[in-house]
């Protein structure tokens, strides 16, 4: 009995922070991206190799491959972006 | 003549209030006055930018090319650092005028859009063409500009 | 002399470019004399457990960056594996026999040890290909593939994304859908889920019959098919962030084979060992959130990931690299990483034998409850000719976690949770 009314909570809880989560990343895609950002010729230190976001991928390749190995969860991360913004 | 002395003055002026941050507006637009009648094919670069790298050699082949038909290259460099520049330029030689705006205001001032940045400055010193980015396979739609504007009276 | 080997490796280069572009039938209209080539890594990891694992992985890493942001990476990995894994059956206060996962021979352990099989020699070789290009103003698609083959085991990928810059570059949207088929031919065959482990003399008439009964198959399948979601927006001249959602659904095959769950008395003392059974389809979600920093000269990365599945297995990552320049062109990066998974619903260190059956068991720690820390630091350095160098030493710790099962009779008195620890050393040489 004490455990269904503890699945329903962490569920909602679970729900509830998806939600947040998506009006998070919503509200930033829908406003307020235009205020956060830099022109175009100040990306200097963004076009640093060493500030992509992923900055040395044969490390992330062996990294994931390691923790795949011995863990239950994997990947979720890396994608395009940042950078020096040309072209 | 002595609407070019009083030009001067007030530049004179200006440097000796305002100090170096309007150096660069003031440059780029001495430079833009200096050149009035030929064709202007301003650039925006910065040491860091790719693109603007593969772009130098062209920009110099541009200079050498049409420079006796009334073309220059006039660039305006926005590294924030002026030693990066110097190094970039040791690497990848300049053959035209480079203007060193490290606060970005003749940036601002053109609202560039992207990196590199690239306007052609008719003779009569309208702004015709505006390029975002330098692509090696538009080079000659470039080209192609720079000559359409040359021919034009 | 430092100029002869400059040229020497130009040539290799050179020649290495115009031998790959012949083949890939891709012009290069250079423009003028800035020539591109081919950007080389090359990597060796090594990674080894207190008496139990280790492994050795190489990389080879080639990237070309055609004409205009067109961009080719090819990456040829190969790895070995050899030692001993826990093959999920508890201690005992008593030696133990095991049969390979082969069916020929048995393997002993000793009192009062975590029982590992030692037959995994495996050698993995993975090709993977990937091309990138922009398609239009502020839109960038990638393709690629992936194919990995050990003696037993044969994974063939295909992925592709999608991403749109805006808000002047400072904001990028991706999308991106990837496909696995993996098939799975172990050697001695698939056995039947909860079949008695078959202990006797392999050498015997009758053996091979009656090893044969406990297997279902000689070979099975999985699918994986991943849809990741991105968000990447520039703070400020120093810093970006990167927020991603991922759904993964893997079908098919998911039970390990190798492993088996023992069955034991309210003693604690085991009666029998059974092959474990996983359900044959799985759900995997994952929110990422990733934060950069440039700082007057320091870079730190900051990242957190949590995953949940169907399983009710529920992971929080947090990952962090501090990079400090050092003079002439070297770094310093020290990493640190937690990471903390709660158990799978179906798994139990072992069953008891008064319980019934449950439709999925298996006493496979990597689903189990656990903490892990990784403490490592990387050294790197620019060699002339703007070529790298970098060396990275890691310590990997992890605990497995009391679940919260009884611990009947003897297995009261022994380490069913059995920490691990590895030393992870790499070297890459990057050209």
């Amino acid at each position: 009995m004490e455990n269904l009314f503890t699945t329903v909570i962490i569920s909602r809880v679970k729900r509830t922070l998806l939600n947040s989560f998506s009006c998070v990343v919503i509200s930033l895609l829908a406003s307020g991206c235009a205020n956060l950002g830099v022109d175009p010729w100040e990306r200097d230190l963004l076009a640093k190799k060493e500030m992509a976001l992923t900055s040395s991928p044969i490390d992330a390749a062996l990294d994931d491959h390691i923790y795949f190995s011995k863990e239950a969860s994997s990947g979720g991360k890396s994608f395009g972006g940042g950078g020096c913004g040309c072209n | 003549m002595k609407k070019y002395i009083l030009i001067l003055m007030v530049i004179f002026a200006s440097k000796a209030v305002f100090g170096s941050e309007i150096n660069s507006k003031l440059q780029l637009e001495q430079a833009i006055q200096a050149n009035h009648g030929k064709v202007i094919y301003l650039d925006f670069w910065a040491s860091w930018c790719g693109p603007c790298r593969k772009s130098f050699p062209w920009m110099n082949k541009m200079q050498n090319k049409y420079q006796d038909k009334g073309f220059t290259v006039i660039s305006v460099n926005l590294d924030a650092k002026k030693e990066l520049a110097e190094k970039f330029l040791l690497e990848n030689p300049a053959e035209f005028t480079v203007i060193y705006d490290a606060k970005g205001l003749t940036a601002r001032h053109f609202k560039i859009q992207g990196m590199p940045s690239s306007m052609l400055i008719d003779r009569n010193g309208e702004v015709k063409v505006a390029h975002s980015g330098f692509f090696t396979k538009k080079v000659p739609q470039y080209e192609q500009e720079i000559q359409q504007l040359i021919n034009t009276k | 002399m430092e100029s002869s080997k400059n040229m020497k490796n130009s040539n290799i280069k050179a020649a290495l470019t115009l031998a790959t572009t012949a083949l890939l039938g891709a012009t290069n209209t250079a423009v003028a004399q800035d020539e591109e080539s081919w950007a080389f890594d090359s990597a060796f990891l090594f990674y080894s457990e207190a008496d139990r694992v280790s492994a050795g992985e190489a990389i080879f890493n080639a990237n070309k960056t055609f004409s205009d942001e067109e961009i080719l990476n090819l990456k040829l990995t190969i790895d070995a594996l050899t030692g001993a894994s826990a093959n999920g059956a508890v201690a005992q206060p008593n030696v133990q026999t095991f049969t390979r996962p082969s069916g020929k021979g048995q393997y002993q352990i000793n009192a009062d040890e975590t029982p590992l099989d030692d037959t995994f020699h495996d050698t993995r070789v993975q090709l993977n290909a990937q091309w990138t290009q922009p398609v239009a103003d502020n839109l960038t698609a990638s393709v690629g593939g992936h194919i990995s083959k050990e003696y037993d085991y044969l994974s063939l990928g295909i992925n592709g994304n999608m991403a749109y810059d805006f808000n002047r570059k400072n904001s990028t949207l991706s999308f991106g859908l990837s496909y696995f088929n993996d098939t799975f031919l172990p050697e001695g065959g698939i056995p039947n889920s909860f079949a008695s482990m078959l202990i006797g003399d392999n050498e015997l008439n009758g053996w091979d019959d009656a090893f044969k009964q406990t297997r279902l198959i000689n070979e099975d399948d999985k699918t994986t098919t991943d849809v990741l979601l991105g968000f990447t927006q520039v703070i400020n001249r120093r810093m970006i962030m990167q927020f991603n959602y991922s759904y993964s659904i893997v079908d098919g095959y998911l039970t390990d084979p190798f492993k088996v769950i023992s069955i034991v008395d309210n003693n604690g003392a085991t009666q029998d060992n059974v092959y474990e059974n996983r359900p044959d389809e799985r759900t995997k979600q994952s929110a990422y959130v990733q934060t950069k920093y440039h700082f007057d000269s320091a870079i730190v990365d900051l990242s957190y990931r949590y995953m949940w599945d169907d399983w009710k297995i529920k992971s929080h990552t947090i990952d962090s690299r501090f990079r400090f320049p050092l003079a002439d062109n070297a770094y310093i990066e020290p990493h640190l990483r937690f990471y903390q998974q709660d158990a799978a619903q179906f798994y139990q260190p072992f069953l008891n034998e008064s319980q019934p059956l449950p439709e999925y068991a298996s006493a496979d720690y990597r689903i189990g409850e656990m903490t892990a820390y990784t403490v490592g630091l990387k050294y790197g350095m620019t060699l002339d000719k703007g070529n790298e160098l970098s060396f990275r030493l890691e310590y990997y710790n992890q605990t497995p976690t009391d679940a919260g099962f009884d611990e009947p009779g003897v297995l009261a008195n022994i380490d069913l949770y059995e920490n691990i620890q590895a030393v992870i050393g790499q070297v890459t040489y990057s050209f």
